[in-house]
């Protein structure tokens, strides 16, 4: 309850603050808009040439690109403001305010800040599976819809541990603005699905960096595809990587506690 | 009743890598890591009773934030006990936290892009204040911080005075009944440092709140703390009243005389120095111990009409303490 209460209450200064900048806001969703348009128009534009690619017909991969843009929705709205918010305030040395919280520093450090208006992303990424799903008439059963939202949520959780995970290397690492930009160009490869890409590189985004999981096992599951990997692995391993990230945090967190600047 | 504050031995210790310089040497210091260990704080110990107000001094780097942050839990020591309010800081229980509050002239804690009073909603969530205490809370730093409608503007468009108001009052929403202030009024006009003397004067006498403050303005500790704790270099070197500080450190005494008229001065033996005659009135200074013979003399060999002995200004003491050559 009191965790709701807090989340709402950042919620509620997030809405604010992007409220008080509205030219901006329209800018951004226009360039969301765009974003995602041009995202779709490069599909179309590949899939004129060949019917198939990797075993994907192009509605499929339209549902695997608005997977994409829905866990990047919820990234960029929910997750990347509150962490990179704790980067520049270790910076800045106010993230002692955060531990002086009586709050868990985790739980206060990745429900901070809300970038609204990139749940514009969210709703067109879901648009875009809507699209995707009723132009290949698939049958969707409560079943199935619930799998895929198993699927999803280990996903969600798999970007967020990596993204913590790279977050707390702050804690040893005053500067890590470009190991997130390493994350979003691994991210990024996720607009396609992993079949695409050669033996070695499929590997290293099933297993290392587990992309895969984020958008093509989801696309797999609910446009009937046989899966890459047993569906199950991806809760498993959302969950193993959200425990590793917490545990890293708290070793990042004593590294902190033992020399804060 | 126990102290609010007993710190024991208190020592804090950073591991801190050796910059080299040039090329060469930072090839060299990324394969094998010299490290330098600064004794921010090197045993020190105290205790601070419900209700003081205690003014924590010293130079630069004497390790004053250091303790603080200790204290508030925000460090780990490197050896100490410490025990304030009956919890061990670094623990940073969720009851230990809402009870102080770590308040840096610094740092700020507020949105800057919104009113401060959307960021003291978050505080109270954050805090789980329930709305007639927050309500009751909000008036009564209005009220003493006069805070008018500063809660209401953007943090930004707030003069620096007004923001360390309105920073103020967000790390009192909880009523803590511990307050460590670290530099309060640091780059404040003096008028706005008078109101925040003014306002931690009137709160503790409000509250009751125990205050273990930080500053470099001796204005501040004059009119706040009865009682100071010195250090530098992480060791503690006075605690006690002011007036002590002064009695124990003070080299000098100033003696100013008036004279009847016009008059050659004798002879001072060496034991004083003449600081300034101005028409009739006469200053002169005289180590501590010649004060007494010095001031003697003058009565027997002068017409005086009136003699003042007088400790030299606060300032000059603390500077003697922290040169080291007091007593
Ligand atoms: N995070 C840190 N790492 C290494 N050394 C530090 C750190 N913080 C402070 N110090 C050093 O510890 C000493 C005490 O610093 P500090 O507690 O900030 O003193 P003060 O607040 O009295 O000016 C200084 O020599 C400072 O350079
Ligand atoms: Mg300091």
């Amino acid at each position: 309850m009191r965790i709701l209460r807090i989340v709402s209450a950042f919620l509620r200064a997030a809405i604010l603050k992007e409220t008080a900048y509205r030219a901006e806001l329209a800018g951004n969703l226009l360039r969301s808009v765009i974003n995602i348009g041009v995202a779709v128009g490069g599909l179309a534009v590949v899939f004129s040439h060949t019917s198939e690619l990797s075993g994907w017909r192009l509605e499929q991969a339209m549902v695997l690109l608005g997977v994409y843009y829905l866990v990047q929705g919820i990234v960029q709205t929910a997750l990347s403001p509150s962490l990179n918010e704790v980067v520049s305030e270790v910076r800045k040395g106010t993230f002692d305010y955060v531990l002086l919280k009586p709050v868990p520093s985790l739980l206060l450090s990745s429900t901070r800040r809300f970038v609204v208006w990139h749940v514009a992303d969210v709703m067109l990424g879901g648009a875009i599976i809507a699209i995707g799903l009723i132009r290949l008439e698939a049958q969707i059963t409560v079943g199935i819809a619930a799998v895929f939202v198993g699927v999803m949520v280990g996903g969600v959780a798999i970007v967020f541990s990596i993204w913590l995970a790279l977050t707390t290397l702050v804690f040893w690492f005053v500067r890590v603005e470009n190991i997130t930009m390493i994350f979003q160009l691994f991210f990024d490869t996720g607009r396609y699905p992993v079949e695409i890409y050669p033996f070695w590189l499929r590997q290293l985004l099933t297993f290392v960096f587990p992309v895969a999981f984020i958008t093509t096992v989801p696309a797999q599951t609910i446009t009937g595809r046989e899966p890459l990997v047993a569906i199950w692995l991806a809760p498993l391993i959302g969950i193993l990587a959200l425990l590793a990230a917490a545990r890293f945090w708290r070793i990042g967190l004593s590294r902190y506690t033992s020399a804060s600047s | 009743m126990p102290p609010d504050i007993s710190v024991r031995q208190l020592v804090k210790h950073y591991v801190v890598p050796e910059r080299a310089g040039g090329l060469r040497a930072s090839f060299r210091s990324v394969l094998r890591r010299k490290h330098r260990l600064v004794r921010a704080v090197d045993g020190i110990s105290f205790e601070v009773e419900r209700g003081e107000v205690v003014g924590f001094l010293g130079p630069n780097g004497a390790g004053k934030t250091t303790a603080l942050k200790v204290l508030s839990g925000l460090l780990h020591p490197t050896d100490g006990q410490v025990d304030v309010l009956g919890y061990t800081p670094w623990d940073r229980r969720a009851e230990y936290l809402s009870r102080i509050t770590l308040i840096m002239g610094q740092r700020q804690q507020l949105f800057w892009d919104l009113p401060a009073a959307d960021s003291f909603l978050v505080n109270k969530a954050v805090f789980g204040i329930d709305d007639a205490v927050y309500k009751r809370t909000v008036d009564l730093l209005t009220e003493l911080l006069d805070l008018g409608d500063l809660l209401t503007k953007p943090v930004r468009q707030l003069s620096l005075g007004e923001r360390m108001k309105v920073e103020l009052a967000a790390g009192l929403l909880h009523t803590p009944r511990v307050l460590f202030l670290d530099e309060p009024t640091i780059g404040l006009d003096v008028t706005m440092q008078q109101r925040i003397r003014e306002f931690v004067t009137a709160y503790n006498a409000e509250t009751g709140a125990t205050v273990l403050l930080t500053s470099h303005y001796m204005a501040d500790v004059k009119a706040l703390a009865r009682r100071v704790i010195v250090i530098d270099q992480g060791k503690l070197l006075y605690d006690g009243a002011l007036a002590g500080l002064v009695q124990r450190y003070a080299p000098h005494k100033t003696i100013t005389v008036h004279l009847e008229r016009s008059v050659d001065l004798p002879d001072l033996n060496g034991q004083a120095e003449v600081l300034s005659v101005e028409g009739l009135q006469v200053t002169v200074r005289a180590g501590k111990d010649d004060a007494p013979e010095v001031t003697g003399r003058l009565l027997t060999q002068l017409p005086i009409a009136d003699l003042s002995v007088e400790d030299p200004p606060l300032e000059e003491v603390i500077d003697q303490v922290f040169r080291g050559d007091g007593p």
